[in-house]
């Protein structure tokens, strides 16, 4: 589909490139894409695609080292990138505007978020006087539906919930009516409660004032939600532009097919068989099709004749000149039931009627009197051996809490933990080293957990030399062969975590976890950092690794597919406290402790078009740790008194599966809204 | 690192680190060669007639006791600059040691070190210097040794304290909490994680306190706490000759353009690389 008249923005044939110690690196070439009135666009891509950078080239915001070698942004009947800085000052913010992906950097921490935003009403000089922009900024809070709003109004930043921060972004970008919101990832850092609520707010929104938005992210997820068209980028291309439906349905470029096969679905049995292997290599790009290494349908002419968007359909364009050849249909993995491993019949790991606390019992403490409320609660957990147990729940549930008892990095706990049979020290110093051995911790974040300063030799050779005493050729051997397990070739031992990408870098974190040999890995939201198609590799990796090696991961997850794919058995932890554990079957399908079904409700499936609306994450109110249900304030099926005052009763399903709530099984079976949606068709 | 790559780090290195590194640079030449190439020696009385004045052969003068200041001065080059480095090296690996392990080990050792450091560091450079040159006694006065342990002595703390600040930065990383959870001791976190992301901070430490070394030394020999005659140090020539200032000004200014001008030029390059290696440092971290 060729630009219309129609259209709001128009990109035109752009290239754009960034200086990198000297050296210009072109990073978008020959993208072309307009956005109609009214219309959601979405870009998708792996990281370092060129999505945020086109973005802020629609805003024509070039950073210091940026260049613009050909193309034009057109918008309305000016080129953007040939205007001044003056002229731009009146455009951006009024007619184009911009939400951030991290709303706690956006807003000013020292400026009450009412003033933040009259504060865009007064530079652009849209409204006269203060008593008129004050009731536009009342007007814009309710129109985001911040509660209360002349309160709220006097908040400083830090005194409002992330999706609230975020609200009050996507206030001001609307502060002067815009004909087109830019939207970079601006659900990225949220829960995925939170998520729902502001696609929910966002479709709200433009069908109310009816703006275009481009909406950069990474997740096809949510795109399905909100887009009505997606482009696909990939190293600075534009692979593939369809209708939302028919790039979910056809899609037609292998790397869209494949970016599509990454994305793990609550629903197993719609998980598909192809994934993408291999990585970007920005430096290694053909002068023809930039994703001719990684492609399965590529031939040689693909290494050199440049690819551009042919129409497929009036609206559906992709740049592959196989296209005709490639099977729109991916096929449905049906392995992956059986993949996960056999549990053993040992218990390996248990937690005991557990309360944990980040305050140490110290003197000042029981002098001063301060009670200190313990942030989980009276959990009790058991993993088997090579079993993995998922813990999930929104941030600030306890589970990273719980990972770090079990590693011994949390001062204060009662109750009781036992590892293999032992009762387990609360403090990694008073534990065994065959304890320290057989527990391993892998983090979140491999750019934090790896030591910039040494090699990966360096990384794998200290525990080796700590738990087994290997030196010289044994010791070499040893790390070549902890390499290969994780899929990384010995030429790896030379080089630094900066020389690594995402994904390797985690390889070389979960490299170090292994070579103890543990008997239990804590994982605390290791793929949250890594692109889908990374995070698929690592999750058939770890699949591979727990059944070879018959290792137990605890497994911490905000993410219930990825959950629904690894694990045995979840626990679900809200606020502290335990509401329902299971196996992942029986968890995964009615009846839904009334929290798990909020979470199953909120995830964006690319499946289903449209999530349901959730309850707000507001303050608690009502419960006192310890009286009452935790969940009871934001339970959509409260049932008044009883869930306040008293603590609900664990209610078993049959199936090993545990419910802790007022309601019965047989009613809470009846208000399960959330189902498996009936066998995935081939399509 | 290949040619081109040092010529690029030249050519956007800031100007004081260019103007500095030259004035080093004759420095460190006047210290390598200057002792071989006195045309006098620095104790050789009779040089010339005491007070004689400024000539071609004697451009600083002849002081009180027949000797040419200015072979003298060439002479006082490596001394002054050795003592300033090895003073600040040392003050530098005691204050990185102190500082590391204690903000690795926390509590109250922590605790007890820095109120200590604290304690230390209210007291003015040449007064602390003073004291501990006063607490060695006098069989150790003028002794080399003592003057290095002197400077090193008034860095440390100081030393110390950036240090700690720079490792509980990065304690709180979770590879030093990997570390941690592996069993490793204090002095294996230390040696393998903190030291090798402390670096760049204490090399801007060092070349910043190096810059300001020759001037405790010379400051020490002026009041005569410094090394002992007839060894030429700088400050301590100045001392001597002081109550030429008025005859025989230049027997003064000469000295004391030596080491104004060196501890001009250690500055300019100590503060050039201090924010090169800053730069990097940062970059590093990203």
């Amino acid at each position: 589909m060729t630009p219309t008249t129609n259209s709001v923005i128009t990109v035109e044939e752009l290239d754009f490139s960034y200086k990198t110690s000297g050296i210009w690196v072109t990073v978008l070439k020959g993208v072309s894409i307009h956005i109609d009135k009214g219309e959601v666009l979405g870009l998708v891509g792996e990281s370092g695609c060129g999505k945020s950078t086109l973005a802020y080239t629609l805003l024509s915001y070039l950073r210091s080292n940026a260049r613009i070698d050909n193309g034009k942004v057109v918008f309305g009947s000016k080129n953007l990138l040939a205007l001044g800085r003056s002229e731009l000052d009146q455009l951006r913010g009024v007619q184009i505007s911009f939400v951030p992906q991290n709303p706690t950097t956006a807003l000013s921490p020292h400026i009450r978020v009412g003033q933040q935003i009259s504060e865009v009403l007064v530079q652009h000089n849209v409204l006269a006087d203060t008593k008129v922009i004050d009731e536009r900024v009342q007007e814009l809070f309710s129109l985001v539906e911040l509660p209360d709003s002349s309160a709220l109004m006097l908040r400083y930043p830090h005194q409002l919930s992330g999706g609230q921060q975020q609200r009050v972004c996507i206030a001001m970008a609307l502060a002067c009516d815009p004909s087109l919101l830019i939207l970079d990832e601006p659900t990225t850092g949220l829960d995925v409660t939170t998520q729902s609520q502001i696609i929910a707010l966002l479709i709200r929104l433009r069908q109310q004032i009816g703006m275009a938005m481009l909406y950069v992210t990474h997740d096809l997820g949510v795109l399905a939600q909100v887009a009505d068209r997606v482009g696909v980028m990939y190293a600075g291309h534009m692979v593939e532009v369809a209708p939302v439906d028919i790039l979910f349905e056809e899609p037609r470029h292998p790397y869209t097919q494949g970016l599509i096969g990454s994305v793990p679905d609550v629903d197993i049995r719609k998980n598909m068989s192809q994934s993408l292997r291999g990585l970007l290599e920005r430096d290694e790009l053909p002068e023809g099709c930039p994703f001719q290494p990684r492609c399965d349908h590529a031939d040689l002419t693909c290494q050199k004749t440049v690819q551009y968007l042919e129409n497929v359909s009036d609206d559906h364009q992709v740049a592959c000149q196989h296209w005709k050849s490639i099977d729109p249909d991916v096929p449905v993995d049906t392995t992956n039931l059986t993949r996960l491993s056999v549990v053993g019949d040992r218990s390996l790991l248990k937690f005991d009627n557990v309360s944990l606390s980040y305050v140490t019992k110290s003197v000042l403490n029981s002098v001063l009197g301060s009670p200190a409320i313990p942030v989980v609660r009276r959990v009790s957990l058991s993993v088997q051996t090579s079993e993995t147990l998922a813990l999930v729940g929104e941030s600030g549930s306890g589970k990273s809490t719980i990972a770090k008892a079990a590693a011994g990095i949390l001062p204060s706990i009662t109750g009781s933990i036992e590892f293999d049979g032992r009762g387990l020290a609360g403090n990694v110093k008073r534990r065994t080293s065959e304890q320290r051995k057989n527990i391993q911790f892998i983090f979140q974040n491999p750019d934090a957990s790896l030591n910039p300063r040494s090699s990966v030799d360096q990384i794998l050779s200290r525990p080796f030399a700590k738990f087994f005493g290997y030196v010289g050729s044994e010791l070499q051997k040893a790390i070549d062969l902890s390499l290969d397990a994780v899929r990384l070739d010995s030429s790896y031992r030379t080089r630094y975590p900066d020389e690594l990408s995402g994904g390797e870098r985690q390889r070389v974190a979960i490299a170090r976890a292994l070579v103890a040999k543990p008997k239990l890995l804590l994982c605390d939201e290791i793929l949250s950092a890594l692109d889908v198609s990374v995070q698929a590799n690592i999750i058939a990796l770890l699949r591979q690794l727990q059944s070879e090696n018959e290792i137990a991961m605890l497994f911490i997850s905000h993410d219930l597919a990825v959950v629904r794919n690894l694990a045995h058995k979840v626990a679900v932890l809200y606020d502290g406290e335990l509401m329902e554990t299971g196996q992942v079957d029986a968890l995964f399908s009615p009846p839904f402790h009334p929290y798990t079904h909020v979470l199953l409700l909120a995830v964006p499936s690319i499946y289903n078009r449209h999530t349901a609306i959730v309850p707000a994450r507001t303050e608690i109110v009502g419960t006192a740790a310890g009286a009452g249900c935790s969940f009871a304030g934001r339970c959509p099926w409260q049932l008044g008194e009883l869930c306040m005052q008293e603590d609900p009763p664990w209610r078993e399903n049959g199936q090993s599966n545990w419910i802790r709530c007022h309601h019965s099984l047989d009613e809470l079976m009846k208000r399960s809204a959330w189902h498996v949606q009936p066998q995935a068709t081939a399509k | 690192m290949n040619l081109v790559h040092w010529f690029s780090l030249w050519r956007l290195s800031p100007q004081s680190l260019k103007i500095g590194s030259v004035i080093l640079l004759f420095w460190l030449l006047v210290a390598l060669v200057g002792a071989l190439w006195t045309p006098y020696g620095y104790s050789q009385l009779g040089a010339g007639l005491p007070l004689s004045g400024v000539s071609w052969d004697h451009p600083f003068g002849i002081d009180q006791l027949g000797r040419d200041v200015f072979s003298r001065v060439l002479y006082g080059t490596h001394i002054v600059i050795l003592l300033a480095l090895a003073g600040t090296s040392l003050g530098v690996v005691a204050g990185a040691l102190i500082g590391l392990v204690t903000a690795y080990i926390g509590g109250w050792l922590d605790e007890v070190v820095q109120r200590f450091a604290e304690a230390f560091i209210s007291i003015p450079f040449l007064v602390l210097a003073l004291l501990v040159i006063a607490l060695a006694g006098p069989e150790l006065s003028g002794d080399p040794i003592l003057i290095v342990i002197v400077v090193a002595f008034v860095y440390t703390p100081r030393i110390a304290r950036m240090a700690r600040a720079a490792a509980l930065d990065i304690i709180t990383r979770d590879f030093v909490t990997i570390a941690k959870l592996r069993g490793e001791s204090a002095w294996s976190v230390v040696r393998r994680e903190l030291l090798p992301n402390t670096t760049g901070t204490l090399l801007v430490e060092f070349s910043l306190r190096a810059g300001y070394a020759p001037a405790l030394v010379g400051s020490l020999g002026f009041l005569g706490f410094g090394i002992k005659p007839p060894i030429p140090e700088w400050g301590l020539m100045i001392s001597e000759n002081r109550a030429l200032i008025l005859a025989q000004p230049i027997t003064v200014i000469g000295p004391g353009i030596a080491l104004a001008s060196l501890i001009v030029g250690l500055n300019m390059f100590t503060e050039g690389l201090a924010r090169i290696l800053g730069r990097t440092v940062r970059l590093g971290e990203q």
